[in-house]
């Protein structure tokens, strides 16, 4: 894991309720995660558009299948 | 659009809800749900209690409730009406509009007239749009605006995503003509290319009911309706909220020339507190100016809310002295509606549910 993937996952933990409430790591599958539903991906959104002005949308969110795809969609 | 009109004020405002408690957590336990989920969405998004119609009420009645009670409290206004505009989503009939058969049932002269419009959360700036442009250029001394819709019933109760969020009432705003008063600005904007962002797919003259039952599946989240049932696409509406609601707030404002210290309350429709604390901290308002309980006792009430909101958390400060309020109204179509304008003193009546039926 590289420092800045390290810190983008971190923060997006620290929004993602879904995600900091598991022990959920990069290569974690979302879909498995009890939390991982509508509300996390709003969620993401909101990370995304506050954290880096990103607008994404729900189709790009839902289609990530691990932490990393997550990471990967807000490099 | 822009739009700037002198000479109308707010003369009153009344809500009437719908008499029936849902309670979100105590329902989701009932039917076996996680305690800790529940709690979760209720705290994130705001979903407690709301208040829905009962069997056989609609939006209609709901209005003639609001509309009555205001007129009555209201004579001098009332003795000078113009025209009605009823806004909704849910009217009693496909043909005739709410609009009039709510003249009938007030008893209105043939000299007053009638239309709806079309709209759901953005509806209510949208009627305030017409209503003051009717008065301050359509010859109109005073214009009744009726906004509400029974949302609650537009949802598959098997939709968790979209059916727990939904209130019912019916709002009734009295707007007169007064050459001491004004301006009022309106920003409104419309996105008709996500138009199905938000849609009952069937039911219309597009795709009429069939002879047959609706056929009902399942998504990939598992939520269950069918196409007479209201569908939102949750993550692209909070896009949309997001991006167009602060652009339309910064836009109205800039109009009227204020910036956020000249403004008493940012008012926005009372989607839920996810949308409005997101969209509030955007728009760098201080949370003790944007008021976003209501949902957590009324539910998302469409075009009403923006109504209950002042009603409920500016009502004392409405009653009694000027008050300088943006209000936005987002939602189906996609369409939003942002209004600037000072309102108060001014007739506001308490909240109160629709009787049931005896």
């Amino acid at each position: 894991m590289n420092t800045a993937e390290e810190q983008r996952w971190s923060a997006l933990r620290a929004d993602v309720d879904a995600l900091a409430a598991a022990p959920a790591g990069l290569d974690t599958v979302l879909g498995q995660l009890p939390q991982w539903d509508s509300l996390a991906v709003l969620l993401v959104i909101t990370h995304a558009e506050q954290t880096y002005g990103r607008a994404l949308t729900g189709a790009q969110v839902r289609a990530c299948r691990t932490g990393r795809d997550l990471v990967a969609l807000l490099s | 659009m822009q739009t700037t009109l002198a000479a109308v004020r707010l003369a009153g405002l009344a809500v009437t809800t719908g008499p029936l408690v849902r309670d979100f957590v105590a329902e989701g336990l009932a039917a076996g749900q996680d305690a800790a989920a529940l709690e979760r969405v209720a705290r994130t998004v705001g979903l407690r209690r709301r208040l829905v119609a009962a069997p056989g009420q609609t939006a209609l009645d709901l209005c003639a409730d609001a509309a009555a009670r205001l007129l009555a409290a209201t004579p001098e206004a009332a003795g000078r009406l113009d025209a009605v505009i009823f806004v909704t989503q849910t009217p009693d009939h496909a043909q005739p509009n709410n609009a009039n058969l709510l003249h009938g049932r007030l008893r209105l002269a043939r000299t007053v007239a009638a239309y709806d419009v079309s709209l759901g959360c953005s509806g209510w700036v949208h009627g305030l749009q017409q209503a003051a442009l009717l008065c301050a250029h359509g010859g109109a001394r005073a214009v009744l605006l009726c906004a509400g819709d029974t949302l609650s019933r537009a949802t598959n109760p098997r939709d968790r995503a979209t059916d727990p969020l939904f209130g019912d009432a019916g709002a009734a705003t009295l707007v007169v003509r007064d050459d001491t008063a004004g301006p009022w600005c309106f920003v409104l904007g419309a996105d008709g290319s996500r138009a199905r962002v938000i849609e009952v797919p069937a039911g219309g003259a597009r795709a009429p009911r069939g002879p047959g039952p609706w056929v009902e599946r399942a998504d990939a989240e598992g939520n269950v309706r069918h196409p007479g049932d209201l569908h939102m696409d949750g993550a692209e509406v909070f896009n949309f909220t997001l991006r167009e609601v602060p652009a339309a707030i910064a836009e109205v404002m800039a109009l009227a020339g204020w910036t956020e210290p000249d403004v008493d309350a940012l008012v926005m429709h009372q989607a839920n507190r996810f949308v409005l604390s997101s969209v509030g901290r955007k728009c760098g308002f201080p949370a003790a100016k944007t008021p976003m309980d209501l949902v957590e006792r009324f539910g998302n009430q469409s075009s009403a809310s923006i109504p209950c909101a002042l009603a409920e958390s500016l009502g004392a400060e409405l009653r009694s002295r000027p008050t300088r309020i943006v209000a936005c109204g987002f939602g189906v179509g996609l369409s939003w509606g942002a209004v600037a304008f000072t309102a108060g003193p001014l007739t506001i009546l308490p909240t109160v549910p629709l009787p049931l039926s005896p």
